[in-house]
């Protein structure tokens, strides 16, 4: 604020930048290096011989991991369709109107974002297992949007509640009817907090492991649960290879979104479910 | 009582590529009120902030009392600024935002209890030191912060659109209380606005900033009666300006040769006016009367404000109602200039 | 239509999935946890599960590494986040590529940087091959154990390692809209730079800061696949050991699954009622 910083100030900051950047990039290095090792046994700091061997296997049909990566991009995009359709409604009853057990709801909606999905998807089971829903690709769809859909609901409820519905009355009496209004008025006005909430809830889903585990009851085998196999087993090749295709879509959606996402929405919480 | 210096004063922002504030140099007597006045981004609250030490100076000198202040951090230069928005502790009562610099300079608890006590009467708020800032109105809020500046007994006091965010009503209260305050304690304060009404009601001498650059420093009646160019005299509400020359005490300008107050050098210039000091219809005096054709008139209650033409020259007008009400549009009237109110920019 | 159906019909989809879903998946893990399901034959309530999780010290240990798990990982990561967000309000070299890295490692799922971190720190990990090549260790076993290690210490250290950059954000975020102002009137009342932190600028940030831990305490607290893949084998943090139980083939253990999901339930519900304490207002905003 005031003085300029001081020259061990400047010091201190840069040594503290060098390790925090040191810090954030360090555990996904072995993890890069593994991808690419043929033979990197103890104590070799490096490995002994490289190879591409990991990649190859991990894109060749034997491993499965293809098949898991569009398995795992159906159930995230079919979780986060469901999410939109369920959270935008509901973002625009609880940001437009007040109404008495408001706040009730906005509890009920919430609570699934901080309870863990474990307490939760126990119980699940037991009816999804009734319902035979268990082991389904659609199962698992449903029971992401325990974790994705309040986000969704805590972003469009900030739209909305900024959203003037004077601008619907006014398209209605310049003769729009009321789906052309959605159409040409709402939804235009609501896009960014749709995009926003929707790749929030795309990367919730993204990263699911206990819940997609359990439901899907080891016949829905996405990316997630493939890596935790090869990685508890020690195929570190394959599992560097798995964990670098794991975390593009992330880094993806980071680069051509990094100017929408400020901490200062509500909406950020949902990283701390990733 | 402390006499504030302003030398050469600058301020150049990183990567900016003219200055926000341009060699400023400004005495201001010690006990003296002084604003800064001019649009918004011409420099002026980056002014405030390098007294106060919250910013960096680029250029120039701050003195207190002959001696530089810029060495000091802000927490020992005893300058406290009062912005805008109050910035009242949200979770603190109002006593202890009160309290806020007393307790940073370790005194006693019960000194402190005791002296916010005082002030609070001091600034008419005897009972609400329990209460939390949001539950105060504005005005009240103001009062608040300016108690919190107050009891610190700052040796110069900063004050940031003090009446901006109050009621009309609320101007002229707050008005007093900051002038009684600041003349009863001698503090040297300092304000900035844009408004220069909110300048001419509150301070002793005002400074004109246009463009990061000192215009003119001077009695508020000054600004009206001698602004010291044409930007000067616009930034204060004038908008009659004619081209032409002075010679023998009197302006040649396509309206004529008018006559000029004593004491206007030779030479070209604007001749300028302020609209209030017209006089048209039935109040037109002999002296430089002028005919002119009504372009437009709209009634403003107290004053009818009219636009007319003599010659190429369209001159605004403030009247009387009174004087205005035989007058219409595309008619002809007579108006007239009366010597004591013209001046001439260059 | 009325005001009233409009709100009705609007939350009709979220507040099925939410009713049926989440409420519907604790009251039945609350049924079984009693040993009460009628669907499969179960018409006696009782409390076996409880009594035998509540006799059983594994789940004391268990829970009471999950708290210090949750409660370590939340308050080195509170003090650290705050302590970036400090410096990165400033403008400096090297700020944006912090500020990308921040964002970066908010889109890395925890399960990559758990399996990061047990390359880094296990006893045949990086670490421990940097540490013998400068002759500090002779075999892996002379390296500390800081994965499946009685203290957690990897778990703790993948938490920090993705929480600091989460709450960072939140805590950066704050600042910045708050602006230097609040400080500045500290400093030109009299504070030092420290008096103004602990006084003006920490009191101001506290809101956000806890409802962001509570957050990463609930998550903490619940999450599976972080203590399954760097966690001791015994105990196991609280959601492994359920998950155990649950998958047990002696079905029998199963209501003592279901009894831990509640105590994990129960927990999250405290924190839901600090979570809406400190973010009242958010939510609206």
């Amino acid at each position: 604020m005031s003085q300029r910083p001081s020259t061990g100030f400047r010091t201190f900051r840069a040594i503290t930048t060098v390790m925090m950047v040191t810090w954030l990039i360090l555990p996904l290095v072995p993890l890069a290096i593994w991808s690419f090792s043929r033979s990197w046994f103890f104590p070799n700091v490096l490995p002994s011989a490289w190879s591409l061997q990991g990649w190859e296997y991990a894109l060749s049909d034997r491993s499965g991991v293809i098949d898991a990566l569009w398995l795992t991009i159906g159930i995230s995009l079919g979780a986060t369709v469901l999410s939109v359709l369920a959270g935008v409604p509901a973002g625009r009853a609880l940001g437009m109107y007040n109404f008495r057990g408001k706040q009730f709801i906005e509890l009920l909606i919430l609570a699934p974002a901080i309870v863990p999905g474990i307490a939760v998807v126990l119980g699940i089971h037991v009816v999804f297992i009734w319902l035979g829903l268990a082991n389904s690709i659609f199962g698992v769809i449903l029971v992401h949007l325990i974790p994705t859909l309040p986000y969704m609901v805590l972003v469009m409820s900030g739209i909305f509640a900024n959203y003037d519905p004077a601008f619907e009355a006014q398209a209605r009496s310049l003769g729009a009817s009321p789906l052309k209004t959605f159409w040409y008025v709402t939804v235009p006005a609501i896009m960014p907090g749709i995009i926003v909430g929707a790749l929030f809830a795309f990367l919730i889903s993204w990263s699911q492991y206990i819940l997609t585990l359990l439901i899907g009851g080891g016949r829905v085998i996405t990316l997630p649960l493939l890596l935790f196999n090869f990685a508890t087993s020690g195929r570190n090749d394959l599992t560097g290879a798995i964990s670098v295709i794991y975390i593009i879509p992330g880094i993806l959606i980071l680069i051509l979104t990094a100017r929408h996402l400020s901490g200062r929405s509500g909406a950020v919480g949902g990283f701390g479910q990733i | 009582m402390t006499h504030v210096s302003l030398q050469e004063l600058t301020k150049v922002y990183p990567g900016a590529t003219a200055p926000a504030l341009d060699r400023l140099s400004l005495e201001i007597a010690s006990g003296e009120l002084t604003a800064l006045l001019g649009p918004s981004g011409c420099g002026k609250t980056t002014t405030m902030k390098m007294i106060a030490g919250l910013l960096p100076v680029s250029s120039g000198e701050i003195n207190f009392d002959g001696k530089s202040i810029l060495r000091e951090k802000p927490e020992n230069r005893n300058v406290v600024m009062v912005f805008q928005n109050y910035l009242l502790f949200p979770y603190m009562s109002v006593a202890d935002n009160i309290g806020f610099g007393l307790k940073m300079r370790k005194l006693p608890k019960d000194e402190i209890a005791r002296r916010v006590a005082e002030i609070l009467a001091l600034v008419r708020l005897p009972d609400l030191g329990a209460r939390k800032p949001k539950e105060l109105s504005g005005g009240q809020q103001q009062r608040v912060a300016l108690a919190r500046a107050l009891i610190v007994q700052p040796r110069v006091l900063l004050l940031d659109e003090p009446l901006s965010n109050l009621d009309a009503h609320l101007r002229f209260e707050m008005r007093d209380l900051i002038r009684n305050l600041q003349q009863e304690m001698g503090i040297t304060t300092i304000f900035v606005t844009h408004d220069q009404e909110e300048a001419v009601v509150l301070a002793d001498r005002i400074a004109l900033i246009l463009d990061g650059r000192l215009k003119q420093y001077d009695s508020a009646e000054a600004f009206y009666r001698r602004p010291i160019d044409e930007a000067t005299a616009r930034f204060f509400g004038s908008h009659n300006f004619v081209g032409g020359a002075v010679s023998d005490g009197a302006f040649d300008s396509p309206l004529g040769r008018i006559v000029l107050p004593n004491g206007i050098a030779d030479g070209p210039g604007k001749l300028t006016f302020r609209p209030e000091n017209l006089r048209i219809g039935p109040a037109a005096e002999s002296e430089n009367r002028l005919t002119a054709t009504v372009l437009s008139k709209i009634y403003l209650g107290t004053q009818t404000r009219l636009r007319v033409q003599v010659g190429d020259e369209v001159i605004e007008v403030l009247a009387n109602p009174n004087d205005a009400t035989e007058i219409a549009e595309g008619e002809t009237a007579p108006i007239s200039l009366p010597a004591p109110a013209l001046w001439v920019v260059r | 239509m009325s005001d009233r159906w409009k709100i009705i019909l609007l939350l009709t989809p979220a507040m099925s999935v939410i009713v049926l879903l989440f409420l519907g998946g604790l009251a039945l893990g609350l049924m079984r946890s009693f040993n009460y399901m009628p669907i499969i034959g179960l018409i006696n309530p009782n409390f076996d599960a409880y009594l035998a999780v509540f006799t059983s010290s594994e789940f004391y240990l268990s829970f009471l590494l999950t708290f210090h798990i949750a409660f370590t990982s939340t308050a080195i990561s509170c003090v650290l986040a705050i302590g970036a967000a400090l410096l990165l309000r400033r403008t400096f070299v090297g700020r944006s590529l912090i500020n990308f890295l921040f964002q970066l490692n908010l889109t890395v799922p925890h399960l990559v940087g758990a399996v990061g971190i047990l390359y880094l720190f296990s006893q045949s990990g990086s670490f421990a091959r940097l540490a013998n090549e400068f002759g500090m260790i002779e075999r892996p076993s002379d390296f500390p154990a800081l994965v499946f290690d009685p203290f957690a210490i990897g778990i703790i250290l993948q938490y920090v390692w993705k929480e600091v950059p989460f709450i960072g954000v939140i805590v950066l975020a704050n600042m910045q809209s708050l602006g230097e102002d609040y400080e500045s009137v500290a400093r030109s009342l009299g504070a030092n730079k420290w008096q103004s932190f602990i006084h003006v600028l920490l009191p101001l940030i506290i809101p956000g800061v806890l409802s962001a831990s509570v957050i990463v305490f609930a998550f903490t607290f619940g999450a599976f696949e972080i203590p399954a893949i760097l966690g001791a084998n015994f105990p196991a943090a609280l959601p492994v050991l359920a998950f155990r139980k649950f998958t047990d083939v002696d079905l029998a253990a199963r209501p003592e699954a279901m009894a831990m999901a509640m105590v994990i339930a129960l927990l999250s519900a405290v924190m839901i009622f600090f979570y809406i304490r400190y973010t009242r207002q958010k939510f609206r905003n």
